[in-house]
């Protein structure tokens, strides 16, 4: 079925369709959601609710975009709402310098690539999380992040800069990069 | 500073591809969920046929198990009209067997306090004479009797009410008098008056200990009962003087009551004045009669699911695997059928009908297709002239065995009969309201169009020749439901067989007269919901 049959069918509310698109997207947006959640209990939450708007709001879409990056906007969007009604979360934002940080290293498991990297992602706070989300894999701006997290752009940015030096101690220590300032050896230990 | 951007634009590019690579797959929850919400008027529809059916098992069952004593339900008693006037306006004759007991006849502007007053009310309304109350609870208390009697009987306000308890000061004075020596007839005419409660309760609606009819006894009290008396002369003489001393103003002015009763009196003179409005004026509910007509016109519709039966398969067909179970794969399909009979109701119980019906039958074949005419050949030297441009071939193999290159089809065989549905319809359990019936009928069908397919003798290929099916055939069908009654209509719904008994096809070929050796017979099975509507 084509991405075209399956729009359509959308938006006839057909159920092979709306199927046809679930399956086709759900495995990529519920790592999205992952990424965003405490547990996967919760990721799954987070896409279900997505779903629903993707598939309520499917009249909205115009044909100026790709298809998946407009789900994974109301995906994200999604994640980001169930975040900010989490009291916990809306307290880590405040932290501007979270020095001295605890990583849970011993809940980081042993295994690698994608799912390593997302794992060493998931053990950052949720403040720092959210935002190395935004900022390095979805592609937001810092402006745009303050905005969705209603807090200031320089908090967004000094969130990042902390995030992304703690990321990288951890994925030191777990050996996923053996010499971070040098650019050639860590893509090769990748790679 | 720019090996820096350089090595953070790099950190990002390798977080950011290496992300987009993980994938995780939802648990079958999370469609579900998506799909429940998406989809709320299946929900809705589910529930709500879920509490339909509910609601009629529920009434099915009490109705079955414990059924309705009285067809017709209690009538809420009207509120009782205040004036004559109201009452002569809310009697008509349509409402006169389902007004309440007390509402009637008030209304006769009489004159209660004459001799001849109920004689003359009975005049003005003939259709209330000889109607009696029957009280059902025969162990009413005379208090119980007094509550019940004001609540149901609501006098007119103009009704003579001082004439009874005149009459009880009346006896009180002639109470008196026979202390004074003159007490036989008064005491005996006392014990009249008590009769008449006796009667009222039910226990005996005739004589009383001293023989004397309860229409006598009431007589005495100012009312039209037209009753012949076995009464004696010398009773009769006796209860005549008395009635005449207790009813007629001559009395009243005679004695010159005008003392205060006391309460009790009062109240108890009221429950028999009650009493006598009751024999009076008031009717027994008595049912309708029935007058329904005999003749019903029934709509109905039917879902239905049809499967085929295809006999005369050669066993030496099935060794290489063209069997029904290996080659053919038919499959049910949905059709329906449409229609309207009337029936006419031979007894209570037992009703014939014939009507006009409506069937679309499908059922489905999985087969592949060709691109050979064999087929055609084949049938033409059997004599068959066939247009090849009308027919569409589809070849029947062993899915398993069919090579990859050949399409799997789905061929769906339409049938549109008009059919004439004959036979009976029989009640075998249920009351008024609701009823199980079986029924069965015979239908005669006419084939109106087919877009079904055939197989060829050699039993390799469907082919589509419309001229090869049988016009006319016939079919049985058979039915159980349930009825229910709401108001003039009565609904129907339960399950139906239907039996085509002859083949769908020809049995000879037309042009040839060899046979053809295959037969179907279709069999449909339906849940039948319709209306059933008396005719004028």
């Amino acid at each position: 079925m084509t991405e075209e049959a399956i729009l359509q069918g959308c938006l006839k509310n057909e159920a092979a369709a709306q199927r046809e698109l679930y399956n086709r997207y759900s495995p990529k947006m519920l790592a999205v959601c992952y990424r965003f959640a405490h547990n996967r209990e919760d990721g799954e939450d987070m896409l279900q609710e997505g779903f629903i708007k993707v598939f309520s709001q499917m009249h909205t879409f115009q044909n100026k975009g790709a298809f998946e990056g407009w789900i994974r906007r109301i995906i994200v969007h999604t994640c980001i709402n169930n975040l900010k009604k989490n009291k916990r979360f809306n307290e880590s934002l405040d932290i501007v310098h979270a020095h001295g940080v605890q990583v849970r290293e011993e809940s980081v498991p042993s295994i690698v690539q994608a799912k390593q990297i997302v794992e060493c992602i998931r053990v950052l706070p949720i403040g720092y999380r959210t935002v190395l989300n935004l900022y390095a894999i979805e592609g937001y701006s810092h402006r745009e992040i303050a905005d969705m997290l209603d807090i200031e752009e320089s908090t967004s940015r000094s969130q990042y800069t902390r995030a992304k030096q703690m990321l990288e101690e951890i994925l030191i220590r777990k050996k996923i990069l053996t010499k971070p300032r040098e650019k050639s050896d860590w893509l090769v230990a990748m790679r | 500073m720019k090996e820096s951007n350089f090595y953070s634009d790099d950190f990002e590019q390798l977080i950011r591809d290496k992300t987009e690579q993980y994938k995780m797959y939802p648990s079958e929850n999370v469609w579900r969920g998506v799909h429940n919400s998406l989809h709320t008027k299946r929900k809705w529809f589910i529930g709500s046929m879920s509490v339909l059916v509910t609601g009629i098992l529920f009434l099915a069952g009490r109705e079955l198990i414990a059924p309705t004593v009285h067809p017709i339900a209690p009538r809420k008693i009207a509120p009782v009209a205040a004036s004559t006037a109201d009452l002569s306006k809310a009697i008509t004759p349509e409402n006169v067997f389902h007004a309440p007991l007390a509402a009637y006849r008030a209304a006769a502007p009489v004159n209660r306090h004459g001799p001849d007053a109920g004689y003359a009310a009975a005049a003005l309304d003939p259709v209330y004479r000889g109607i009696d109350i029957t009280i059902s609870n025969p162990v009413l208390s005379q208090s119980d009797l007094s509550a019940w009697l004001s609540q149901v009987v609501k006098l007119p306000e103009h009704a003579p009410d001082l004439a009874v308890v005149e009459t009880k000061n009346a006896l009180a004075e002639q109470w008196r008098a026979a202390e004074d020596g003159h007490g036989q007839d008064v005491t005996r005419a006392v014990g009249e008056l008590a009769a008449v409660h006796h009667d009222v309760s039910g226990e005996s609606v005739g004589k009383d200990d001293n023989g004397v009819d309860a229409g006598g006894v009431s007589s005495r009290f100012d009312r039209p009962v037209g009753r012949t008396t076995d009464r004696s002369a010398g009773q009769l003489q006796k209860t005549r003087a008395l009635a005449g001393m207790v009813s007629g103003k001559d009395v009243t002015d005679a004695t010159g009551a005008t003392t205060k009763a006391d309460a009790a009196a009062i109240a108890e003179a009221d429950d028999i004045q009650r009493i006598n409005w009751l024999r009076d004026y008031a009717m027994n509910i008595l049912p309708q009669s029935s007058k329904r007509g005999r003749t019903f016109l029934q709509l109905s519709i039917s879902p239905t699911l049809n499967y085929r039966t295809l006999n005369g398969v050669d066993p030496q067909m099935e060794k290489f695997g063209m069997t029904n179970s290996g080659t053919l794969t038919p499959a049910p399909g949905l059709g329906f059928a449409v229609g309207g009979s009337v029936l006419y109701r031979l007894t209570r119980n037992l009703s014939v009908k014939a009507g006009l019906q409506f069937n679309f039958i499908r059922y489905q074949i999985g087969t592949y297709t060709i691109n050979n005419s064999q087929s055609t050949a084949y049938l033409t030297q059997l004599g068959w002239t066939m247009d090849s441009a009308q027919m569409n071939r589809a070849r029947m193999s062993n899915p398993n065995a069919a090579p990859p290159s050949k399409t799997v089809v789905t061929l769906d065989n339409d049938y549109y009969q008009l059919s004439a549905p004959i036979g009976f319809e029989l009640r075998v359990l249920g009351n008024e309201r609701l009823q199980l019936h079986v029924g069965a009928t015979v239908q005669p069908s006419y084939l109106l169009s087919t877009s079904g397919y055939m197989p060829t003798e050699d039993y390799t290929e469907y082919n589509k020749q419309p001229g090869m099916f049988r016009k006319w055939n016939l079919s049985g069908g058979a039915e159980a439901f349930l009825t229910y009654r709401m108001g003039n209509i009565r609904w129907q719904v339960g399950p139906e067989f239907r039996y085509q008994f002859f083949s769908s096809y020809m049995s000879k070929y037309p042009v040839t007269g060899d046979q053809y050796p295959f037969t179907e017979n279709l069999r449909s099975y339906g849940i039948k919901i319709g209306i059933v509507k008396p005719l004028p």
